[in-house]
């Protein structure tokens, strides 16, 4: 979607790893390595290559090849809310 | 693997200035725990009416050293963790930590693949966490250090570098300075670009195992450029460090 592609400020782009900490809390495991895979293109990889944009009220993950969103993360006081409907997955090891 | 993350209290128990926008920060913590080499901690500051900033931090030590992190931290204008941590912390105060965190931007030292580094800036930070770790543990793999800074002043760990590259384990490392050089420089003097990484990578006869961590311009510049000479995309670990202000940076 071009809208979608043009509202990203590559500018303040980060990658997962730098919300690795918010994952381990939400999941009690580390996340970065765990692998995924979007709903657009179906590209796998591991959660820490996701592009990472931290400057918006919430945590927006997007797919490195087709920049989709993938995961959306929301913080207030009380609750994490999580929108992952843009990943196929996350396999968190048992 | 499940690990709860818990906050906890750290006191500074050493600062260095590295140049003059670079200080490294002991921190001493009740919890240690050993880190893998590229992980970060995450540093938290509370305000008085309850307000907080949060930044991630890049360990720079090596896990074999016990009780104890150095985080090494640019100061970014208007970064509000960065700033306080340069301008009011001093030895004996208390911060609020949680790590180590990060399983992706790691390196282990027990696997036999060369070791490619490639650093824009302080993204050097948990390249030089390997590179002590790999010096600790004896490892001898080939491995290579490509660091691209402004100027000579804003390179970090210069006198260890030059150490870590003498010590005849089978590291090399090589400078860039984009800005400005000093007189009779002999490293490159120029931004990352395919000629320099196919030199740089030549003479590893093994694909390397690459970290690339720097601003995301570099980053995404070099892993293209290594991408396109030929080295497997799966091969290549990268770590955006944000420009100004942003919240690895901060």
């Amino acid at each position: 979607m071009e809208e979608t592609i043009n509202d990203m400020n590559r500018q303040l782009m980060l990658d997962a790893n730098a919300v690795a900490g918010v994952f381990q809390e939400i999941f009690g495991a580390e996340m970065t390595a765990a692998p995924t895979e979007c709903v657009h293109c179906g590209a796998e990889g591991e959660v820490g290559t996701l592009l990472a944009f931290t400057q918006a009220p919430g945590i927006v993950l997007r797919c490195p090849s087709c920049e989709n969103v993938m995961i959306r993360i929301t913080q207030t006081p009380n609750a994490f809310y999580i929108d992952a409907r843009g990943a196929v997955y996350l396999r968190l090891a048992r | 693997m499940r690990q709860p993350l818990d906050w906890q209290i750290a006191s500074v128990k050493e600062i260095r200035p590295e140049t003059a926008k670079v200080k490294t920060f002991t921190l001493s913590l009740p919890n240690w725990t050993a880190h893998l080499a590229g992980q970060h901690y995450d540093v938290r500051l509370t305000a008085e009416d309850g307000y907080q900033a949060q930044r991630s931090y890049s360990i720079a030590s090596e896990p074999e050293r016990q009780g104890e992190v150095d985080l090494t931290v640019e100061r970014i204008e208007d970064g509000e963790v960065s700033a306080y941590m340069h301008d009011v912390l001093t030895e004996g105060d208390r911060i609020e930590v949680r790590g180590p965190i990060g399983g992706y931007f790691v390196w282990d030292s027990e696997s036999p693949e060369p070791l490619l580094l490639i650093a824009g800036g302080s993204g050097v930070v948990p390249l030089m966490s390997m590179l002590r770790h790999r010096a600790a543990v004896g490892n001898t793999n080939p491995a290579r250090l490509l660091y691209s800074s402004r100027a000579f002043d804003d390179i970090i760990y210069y006198d260890e570098l030059e150490k870590l590259r003498g010590n005849g384990h089978g590291l090399d490392v090589f400078h860039t300075l984009t800005r400005k050089q000093p007189e009779g420089w002999k490293g490159y003097s120029r931004r990352i670009d395919d000629a320099m990484l196919k030199e740089v990578i030549k003479p590893l006869r093994q694909v390397p195992q690459v970290f690339i961590c720097g601003p995301t311009l570099l980053v995404e510049s070099a892993a293209n450029t290594l991408v396109r000479l030929g080295l497997p995309p799966a091969q290549i670990r990268t770590e955006r460090f944000g420009p100004s202000g942003t919240s690895t940076g901060g």
